[in-house]
């Protein structure tokens, strides 16, 4: 039984889940991943983790698709999930780099900056945090920021409410040119780190980034994660999800994210329309 | 000596207009009379020459179960089975017969051979109707002594499930690790309904569960546990965890999306059920032509597989027809439901439109050379030819390797195509650990993966009740 012990909303567009899995908890490391299905007939999705402690994995989850809407929807403290199993893919080598960079601007991302700098400040990095949002109101409550696991630690937000105006790669921008960083670290948009990969490239700084695909079975059973990593067929949840952002061929990447646009569409229009008939008003 | 009879009976099947549009079962199966109508066509070869019997991976004493059916004594024919394979409603459904011992059936000689799949089938589907097997378990179950031993099982395929049948009923605690959410293996998530309802596998899981066989789902072994812990907890490991990795071909054009291996197509068909889209959140794209890549089951099950879901199929394959791999049976279905074949074509480009969507795929035309390779295939060469088919959708089936999970994070001695090396009692070349199935064979069927489980407890029997020390060095059997 993987029971819900904690949920708690983290922006409009995001929340939280910590879910008991202890053989999950027990051996997870940074980098790795979970694939969870809420019911008998769900979908089983990747998703990051931002803890694991105690018999329990603490997840950020977006509300994108139906999947997301129903768990934020549906599911409460004390419901179960059907199925969490993981740890899956390969854990990223925690060791001392010297001045270490967690960028993010989505939710996993936002996960994993959290979880990684964690242990690299434990193995005694100087570690610094950039977390990008839209705008004031997509900014995660301070408990679930990285700023406790941060040396250093930036929030950037699109219109300039919060922190600065702009998105990580300002920030990593500055901090090369202030010449700090020996490794950087990033997850989140694809086409953000696409972009990360072309600014740090020149300058030969080690970039590493999490390559989200679609996955059905997360053990490197169908090839649905698939990607073209110098030159050679990876599949992103056996061999990554983390990857030298300069060795991965972007276009395919950003393209395959589109494979189930339609399907995905529509069971979130028939999931909305279900869930606003049955209660009378607009959830998202 | 009674007149052979030529002809076999055959067994009754949906019709092809009511199967393309849905996943039940084609095949019908025996009714008893009919069943022993075949069964009277079996010449009854004694024991120690029965072809049959040779022919059979796991030598099930084949003239023996048919000539209960004769009798109607439908426990005994079972029993008799059980001995050997304790799934025969799944080997009656999936094995290779016409090239195991339906190839060498002494009325095969004259005419057709005898139609023993289909008989071990009935004797399965009847006894479990009829709720003989659980009364034959029942007998099993008061057997069974007790041992204070635990084995742990990798993997719920057809291999991991037998040998976690034959170690319960010798008495040991059994618990089976599987990685995904359902058990299984292979049975689940890649043969179809039409082929294997799932109905008939959770029978089997029943059975296990009477015999006290414990399963944990969402345990990934190399990542949520390891091979070493599992070494620690248990006396004895059993690794059944299948060649579970597509290949692709590294040709332009493959990370095309709409470009499936047949391990993702059948499995979102199959194990998620994305047939049953949207009642089921899992979605499979397929579109109004098909193109299939590959002869084997695989090929044949993601063909048939996505006629259902309303496409037009095309099976393209680089050699002839005599070299396909696939059962006869699934080729005869995969044709009558109007699936077509091109033979020598090889594909050397997916051709994508502006949605990073297959629209064609390039094929160079070959042609067979009369020399043959180890296999007995005929060699082909390409002609520099091409030809262009259309097609919105390509699912990849040529074949599998082991997945490098568990043989990377443990410290096995693996050979260069990712199987383990194991000697000709499945041992591995870790201490109390053996292996079976897809694991050690690269590619091989459902029966053979069973007869490694059967082989496995056996040997693991063996090592826990002798004491005997594990072997300095492994020396890999040859298959």
């Amino acid at each position: 039984m993987y029971t819900i012990t904690d949920k708690k909303v983290l922006s409009p567009i995001d929340y939280f889940v910590e879910v008991e899995a202890s053989h999950v908890a027990r051996a997870w490391k940074p980098g790795q991943f979970v694939v969870l299905m809420a019911h008998e007939k769900g979908e089983r999705i990747p998703m990051s983790v931002y803890r694991a402690d105690d018999g329990k994995i603490g997840m950020f989850i977006r509300k994108l698709g139906k999947t997301s809407l129903q768990i934020f929807n549906e599911f409460n403290v004390g419901d179960s999930l059907w199925s969490v199993a993981g740890p899956l893919g390969t854990p990223i080598e925690v060791k001392k780099y010297g001045t270490v960079v967690f960028a993010s601007d989505a939710v996993c991302g936002h996960a994993e900056n959290y979880a990684t700098l964690r242990q690299m400040k434990e193995a005694g990095n100087h570690t610094i945090s950039i977390q990008s949002f839209k705008d004031e109101e997509d900014v995660y409550p301070e408990q679930f920021l990285a700023k406790s696991v941060a040396d250093e630690h930036y929030i950037t937000t699109s219109d300039g409410s919060v922190g600065i105006k702009g998105n990580y790669l300002d920030v990593i921008r500055d901090l090369i040119e202030q010449d700090k960083v020996d490794i950087i670290f990033a997850g989140g948009v694809l086409g953000t780190l696409a972009k990360l990969a072309e600014l740090t490239r020149p300058y030969g700084i080690p970039t590493m980034t999490t390559v989200r695909q679609i996955m059905v079975d997360g053990t490197g059973m169908c090839g649905s994660c698939r990607i073209l990593y110098d030159g050679q067929i990876k599949f992103a949840c056996r061999d990554g999800p983390m990857f030298d952002a300069h060795k991965v061929d972007w276009e395919d990447v950003l393209k395959r994210e589109t494979r189930f646009l339609e399907q995905e569409k529509l069971a979130k229009e028939m999931y909305l329309k279900k869930i606003n008939e049955s209660h009378g008003k607009e959830v998202v | 000596m009674a007149k052979i009879i030529k002809e076999r009976v055959e067994t009754p099947e949906r019709p092809v207009e009511e199967r393309t549009k849905s996943f039940i079962e084609v095949n019908l199966g025996y009714t008893f009379e009919i069943a022993q109508k075949e069964a009277e066509r079996c010449l009854q070869c004694p024991a120690n020459y029965a072809p049959c019997i040779k022919g059979c991976p796991v030598h099930i004493d084949i003239p023996a179960f048919i000539s209960k059916i004769k009798e109607g004594d439908i426990k005994e024919a079972l029993r008799i089975i059980w001995k050997d394979n304790t799934l025969p409603a799944i080997t009656g459904r999936v094995c290779p017969q016409e090239d195991q011992c339906e190839k060498v059936c002494v009325v095969g000689k004259v005419g057709t051979a005898v139609n023993i799949g289909k008989l071990e089938r009935f004797v399965a589907d009847y006894a479990r109707e009829k709720g003989i097997d659980k009364e034959l378990l029942e007998e099993e179950l008061k057997k069974i002594e007790s041992k204070n031993k635990k084995v742990a099982i990798v993997g719920s395929g057809p291999a991991g499930l037998t040998a976690a049948g034959e170690l319960a009923k010798m008495g040991y605690k059994v618990t089976v690790f599987e990685a995904l959410h359902e058990v299984g293996g292979v049975l689940i998530y890649g043969i179809p309904e039409f082929r294997l309802p799932k109905d008939i596998l959770k029978s089997e899981l029943d059975k296990l569960d009477k015999l006290g066989v414990e399963i944990k789902k969402d345990h990934i072994v190399g990542k949520t546990v390891t091979l070493e812990e599992l070494s620690g907890e248990y006396d004895a490991v059993f690794i059944g965890t299948g060649a579970g990795t597509p290949r692709f071909l590294n040709i332009p054009g493959i990370l095309l999306g709409s470009i499936y291996s047949a391990n993702e197509f059948l499995t979102r068909v199959n194990l998620m059920k994305a047939y049953k889209f949207p009642e089921y959140d899992t979605p499979v794209n397929v579109g109004k032509k098909t193109i299939v890549i590959g002869a084997g089951n695989t090929a044949m099950d993601a063909a048939r597989s996505a006629l259902r879901l309303g496409s037009e199929v095309t099976v393209a394959y680089r050699r002839g027809f005599e070299d396909m791999t696939a059962r006869i049976e699934e080729i005869h279905h995969a044709k009558e439901e109007g699936v077509r074949f091109e033979f020598f074509l090889n594909p050397v480009e997916f051709i994508g439109n502006e949605n990073h969507k297959v629209k064609a795929v390039k094929f160079e035309k070959m042609k067979a050379l009369d020399e043959r390779d180890s296999r007995g295939k005929r060699k082909i060469v390409g002609t520099g030819e091409y030809v262009t088919l259309e097609a919105d959708t390509v699912i990849i089936a040529i074949g599998l390797e082991p997945n490098k999970i568990i043989s990377e994070s443990s410290g096995f001695k693996v050979n260069p195509d990712g199987t383990l090396v194991v000697d000709e009692h499945l041992r591995t070349t870790m201490k109390g650990v053996l292996a079976g199935g897809d694991a050690i064979r690269g590619e091989a069927t459902v029966i053979l993966a069973m007869g490694d489980g059967k082989k496995a407890a056996a040997a693991i029997d063996e090592f826990l009740s002798s004491g005997e020390p594990w072997p300095d060095e492994i020396k890999q059997v040859s298959f």
